[in-house]
């Protein structure tokens, strides 16, 4: 296997919360390649979510091999500046900051890098155009539509050039038509700039509308197909 | 926007919460500030009694009261001093107060004097050569003539006060008097007074050759102590000796006494303004947790959201010092403008470290009602946060 090519290898991963009550994570492997876009499904309960937070390095798994972009998650101190550099968020709630404008909300990451106030509204004016949202850009989130917020989140999620876009139920809360439109977008802009796209869902037409769909099932890897 | 445009801007999320955390340290700092200028102003008042020219010793009656009124002592003895040892210059002055019965009449003014204690006013009689042992240095107009039996010279707290100028005359005694000159001398006691010949007001008050007390300045080496020891050693039951900074001193006491109480509100305010801090800023913490969560999903550091969370409480209590001050020099000057009694005692200082002093409080109260509440925030697990409804 070519080290360069994965972006993400995971084996034999596991977390358990409650003083190991529940076994969250029991043993998962999974190993996703630079560029890929893959769903992952399951039941309630099942990892998911746990799966997307050991990824994206909001939590450390207890024992097993977890290496993101390079970086042995297992080892590295540096966890902030891994997530700010390696990671995008888009979570089922948008979780935009309610007294902040649309184009402040994108900046919002942009404080751990090393770009000035000009630059950071250039880059955010920038994603928000190819979000079609350039037009609300001072408003506040609570004046938008749930789509709308959901495609500045996403504005927002590649703001810091991301390696990994992390998608839990990002159309949860929409929508079907809406969760279309922001899942064509999160696709289209996985193609553009060329961040590989990691998104749970619960609905069986939008995760088969990955490049491969793989299920999780009482902490562990059920099924993995290659869609297309 | 910049990262202290963003701690600036959250403060004003919750504005109900805000306002009280920030009217509750206003009322300590308004405290802090107003006490400060008052006492400032008293300080240096006190401090100008003291400075150079003006006489360091006053000589009174032995048994006689410490201000000095009416005439206790024999003219005699004004010159007579001058031969002890130490003692480079002397004069005699007679205090005596006319009542605002008799001053309603005075000036241009129409509404009834209610200055002075009791609504009196202090005169004090001396020779002009000797004015500058009282600390009149310099006289707005010219200093009254010895010869003339109806000029005097007024302070300029009481010309304020009575709206007098130049010019002008008063009665006194049933007399009337033309104000040749006014002064500042910087003592809110000096200031309040009037000035005129020693021998004119011996006459009015049928004081003939006596005077109230004997202003002695020293040789330039003498030490103060000493000559003052010497005087009361000379004339045994006859003359007892106060020096200016023994005065000063008193009064400096007495004022430290009201800096200490000012401390101590101080410490009180930053104790009451970090309470509520904390708890405002434990409340906006909590209420923001999964915000709190979001940042560190994008990779915010620890120590920026404690940055964050500590900044926002500083511009709590910074807010707080600049509404806290405004009203403390706007009430200290509506005091002093709507009441002439007080403004005739009392100059408030604006000295800096009045202000650095309230500054620092606030910025204190700031700190330490935002340490832990940040320390929290930065301290959340991120997972925990974000699954917080
Ligand atoms: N912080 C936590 N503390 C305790 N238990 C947790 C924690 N996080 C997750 N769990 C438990 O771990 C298991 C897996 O949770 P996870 O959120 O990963 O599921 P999921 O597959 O995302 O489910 P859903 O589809 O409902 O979102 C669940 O039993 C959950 O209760
Ligand atoms: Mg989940």
């Amino acid at each position: 296997m070519n080290n360069t090519e994965n972006v993400i290898e995971i084996k034999n991963l596991k977390k358990s919360y409650d003083h190991g009550n529940i076994k969250a994570l029991n043993g998962i492997d999974l190993t996703v390649k630079k560029g890929e876009f893959i769903s992952i499904m399951g039941p309630s309960g099942a990892g998911k979510s746990t799966l997307l937070n050991m990824i994206g390095a909001l939590d450390t798994a207890d024992e097993g091999i977890i290496k993101v972009a390079g970086i042995d998650l297992m080892k590295t101190k540096k966890l902030n500046q891994f997530r700010s550099q390696e990671i995008g968020f888009v979570f089922q709630m948008h979780n935009l900051i309610p007294n902040l404008s649309v184009i402040e909300n994108v900046e919002i990451p942009m404080y751990e890098t090393n770009a000035n106030s000009s630059e950071m509204r250039e880059r955010a004016l920038e994603l928000l155009k190819s979000v079609n949202l350039e037009k609300k850009i001072e408003q506040k989130p609570t004046k938008l539509s749930g789509g709308e917020r959901q495609r500045v989140a996403i504005a927002r999620a590649l703001v810091n050039h991301p390696s990994i876009i992390l998608a839990d139920e990002p159309t949860g809360s929409l929508d079907s038509k809406t969760g279309e439109v922001i899942l064509n977008l999160l696709k289209e802009l996985h193609t553009q700039e060329n961040v590989t796209l990691v998104m749970v869902t619960h609905e069986p037409y939008v995760g088969n509308m990955a490049e491969r769909l793989v299920t999780v099932l009482d902490g562990k890897c059920k099924t993995d197909e290659k869609l297309r | 926007m910049s990262f202290l445009s963003l701690v600036v801007k959250n403060p004003f999320r919750n504005k109900t919460r805000s306002a009280l955390a920030i009217v509750g340290i206003a009322i300590g700092i308004m405290v802090i500030v107003a006490l400060g200028m008052v006492t400032g102003g008293l300080k240096s008042s006190t401090q100008s009694t003291l400075k150079a020219g003006a006489a360091e010793i006053t000589a009174l009656q032995t048994g006689s009261n410490s201000f000095g009124s009416g005439g206790t002592l024999n003219e005699s003895l004004v010159n007579d001093l001058l031969s002890t040892n130490g003692v480079k210059d002397t004069a005699g002055i007679l205090r005596a107060t006319n009542t605002s019965s008799s001053a309603s009449s005075l000036g241009s003014n129409s509404s009834q004097s209610s200055f002075g204690p009791g609504g009196s006013i202090s005169i004090t009689g001396i020779d002009s050569g000797k004015l500058s042992l009282v600390g009149i240095d310099n006289v707005n107009g010219s200093a009254f003539n010895n010869g003339s039996t109806d000029e005097i010279i007024i302070g300029k707290t009481f010309a304020q006060d009575q709206n007098l100028t130049v010019g002008n005359t008063i009665n006194l005694y049933g007399k009337d008097f033309k104000i040749t000159g006014t002064f500042e001398t910087g003592s809110f006691i000096t200031d309040a007074g009037i000035y005129m010949p020693l021998s004119t007001l011996q006459n009015l008050t049928s004081n003939d050759n006596k005077i109230s007390a004997i202003l002695v300045k020293v040789t330039d080496n003498a030490n103060v102590t000493t000559v003052s020891q010497n005087i009361e050693s000379s004339y045994p039951n006859q003359l007892t000796t106060t020096t200016a900074e023994a005065t000063a001193g008193r009064i400096n006491q007495g004022l430290g006494f009201i800096d200490t109480a000012s401390w101590a509100i101080s410490l009180l305010a930053i104790f009451i303004g970090a309470v509520g801090v904390i708890n405002t800023m434990i409340m906006s913490v909590y209420e923001r947790t999964r915000e709190i969560g979001v940042l560190k999903a994008v990779g915010w550091t620890d120590k920026r959201i404690l940055g964050m969370i500590l900044g926002e409480s500083i511009v709590l209590t910074l807010i707080a010092f600049v509404v806290g001050t405004i009203i403390a020099v706007v009430g200290v000057e509506i005091l002093l403008t709507y009441s002439p009694s007080v403004s005739g005692i009392i100059k408030p200082s604006f000295a800096l470290d009045i202000f650095a002093r309230a500054f620092l409080v606030a910025f204190l109260v700031g700190v330490i009602g935002g340490l832990y509440p940040a320390y929290r925030a930065s301290r959340l697990s991120p997972t925990e946060a974000l699954r917080y409804e």
